[in-house]
């Protein structure tokens, strides 16, 4: 199969850089996949997976990533992908990842309820 | 002529304050590998998100986005950023004093300042609530908060304009104050930018439309703007203390000889002195 060179790029690095087979995204429309001699294009990107056959060494290895909103921009001779912020699956620390979210959520409904207690109390107060 | 022992404490005070100015400059040539690391690390993004606006504005006739529109009789908003600490010789004052100018050429400029030192500065003007951030080791979340105020400031119609007062490296030995309008963004200039750099590109699709393109990408241009400028102010600072230093550390060395020099002179006038003393004592009692 065709490839191209095709790049991955947060604000902070080069998330991959390589030869690409096809590269699916998520974009506000939807899932959109592109491969190789694909005509110019330059869509948004929602947060959501980013899948990619990539290849290494002759042989064809699947990327799986999560990214953050960005932007594609296909041309017939490479693919570019920007993204906010992107984590390969096989980095994600679940166990601990939870227990982040759980504690960003509780220190979330911790604020709301805050918040709808000064709001009562201002009641009356208005003007 | 001082004392010995003056002369000594001085030297020895100085060679206290010479060990101080010699560790902060081997920080600071540390600090800005790292910063200049971060810099690179940030270009390819900047790169094709330069190249993808091109492109977008190349293929808009009409752009119709409140960022391209200058607000009419509104003052503008400057965003100053320097540093948070000091000890770099001028480097503070230099980006602040800029900033000072243009409020001075434009009245009613509403500040935002970036960095602690900037924030003191824009107190000192008379100026003492007004949104600030610190600059740390620059992130991309405090990029994102200054633009995100700037922006809401900017479609509500407080400001008219978004200027940005930044520090420049111009080279490890060179750093300059810079002022560069940040919004409105003149289409033209990037067009015509598109036309030297890669030509016509056939027809470019845009999904779901160019406009909706143009409005998600042209915030993101301004908050990865604004992130590389806190970058290279970073990396300008620890450039400007790393001179500083330096030259402190070059300073102190010269008065540490010339007291050296004079503590020396005045051992050998004391010693001089007691032997004249004992050798008239001598021949006073065997005359």
């Amino acid at each position: 199969m065709n490839a191209v060179p095709f790049k991955l790029i947060s604000p902070i690095e080069i998330v991959f850089e390589g030869e690409a087979e096809l590269v699916i995204v998520v974009t506000t429309e939807g899932e959109e996949g592109v491969l190789p001699q694909h005509a110019p294009l330059l869509a948004a990107l929602r947060p959501g997976v980013l899948r990619a056959n990539v290849r290494r060494e002759s042989t064809t290895q699947r990327l799986e990533l999560a990214t953050g909103a960005g932007f594609i921009q296909a041309l017939p001779d490479r693919i570019t992908v920007l993204v906010d912020e992107a984590f390969r699956f096989e980095d994600v620390d679940i166990a601990k990842t939870r227990e982040e979210l759980a504690q960003a959520q509780a220190a979330q409904d911790r604020t709301t309820a805050e918040f709808a207690q000064a709001k009562l109390r201002l009641t009356g107060h208005s003007n | 002529m001082a004392s010995v022992r003056e002369l000594r404490d001085r030297i020895r005070s100085l060679k206290n304050t010479q060990q101080i100015t010699k560790a902060m400059k081997q920080v600071a040539a540390a600090k800005i590998r790292r910063a200049e690391i971060a810099r690179k690390r940030a270009l390819p993004y900047a790169q094709t998100l330069a190249e993808m606006l091109r492109d977008l504005v190349a293929a808009v006739s009409v752009v119709d986005h409140p960022f391209m529109k200058a607000g009419k009789g509104t003052p503008p908003g400057v965003i100053l950023m320097a540093a948070d600490k000091g000890l770099a010789g001028a480097f503070n004052s230099n980006v602040t004093r800029m900033g000072e100018m243009y409020a001075h050429e434009h009245s009613g400029t509403r500040f935002y300042s970036v960095g602690i030192k900037a924030r003191n500065a824009v107190r000192r003007m008379g100026i003492p609530d007004h949104p600030n951030w610190a600059l740390n080791a620059p992130k991309l979340e405090t990029a994102r908060a200054v633009a995100a105020r700037v922006t809401q400031d900017f479609t509500e119609g407080t400001i008219g304009e978004i200027v940005l007062v930044s520090s420049k490296l111009v080279s490890m030995m060179s750093q300059r104050p810079q002022t560069r309008s940040l919004v409105p963004i003149v289409a033209d200039e990037l067009r015509t930018s598109a036309g030297e750099r890669s030509g016509p590109r056939g027809a470019v699709e845009f999904l779901p439309s160019p406009e909706f393109v143009l409005s998600a990408l042209l915030p993101k241009y301004l908050e990865f703007t604004l992130y590389s400028a806190m970058l290279e102010t970073d990396a300008s600072f620890f450039a400007a203390q790393l001179i500083a230093m330096s030259n402190a550390t070059d300073n102190a060395n010269k008065a540490i000889d010339e007291l050296t020099i004079q503590m020396n002179n005045a051992r050998q006038a004391a010693i001089t002195k007691e032997l004249l003393e004992i050798v008239a004592g001598a021949e006073a009692l065997s005359g």
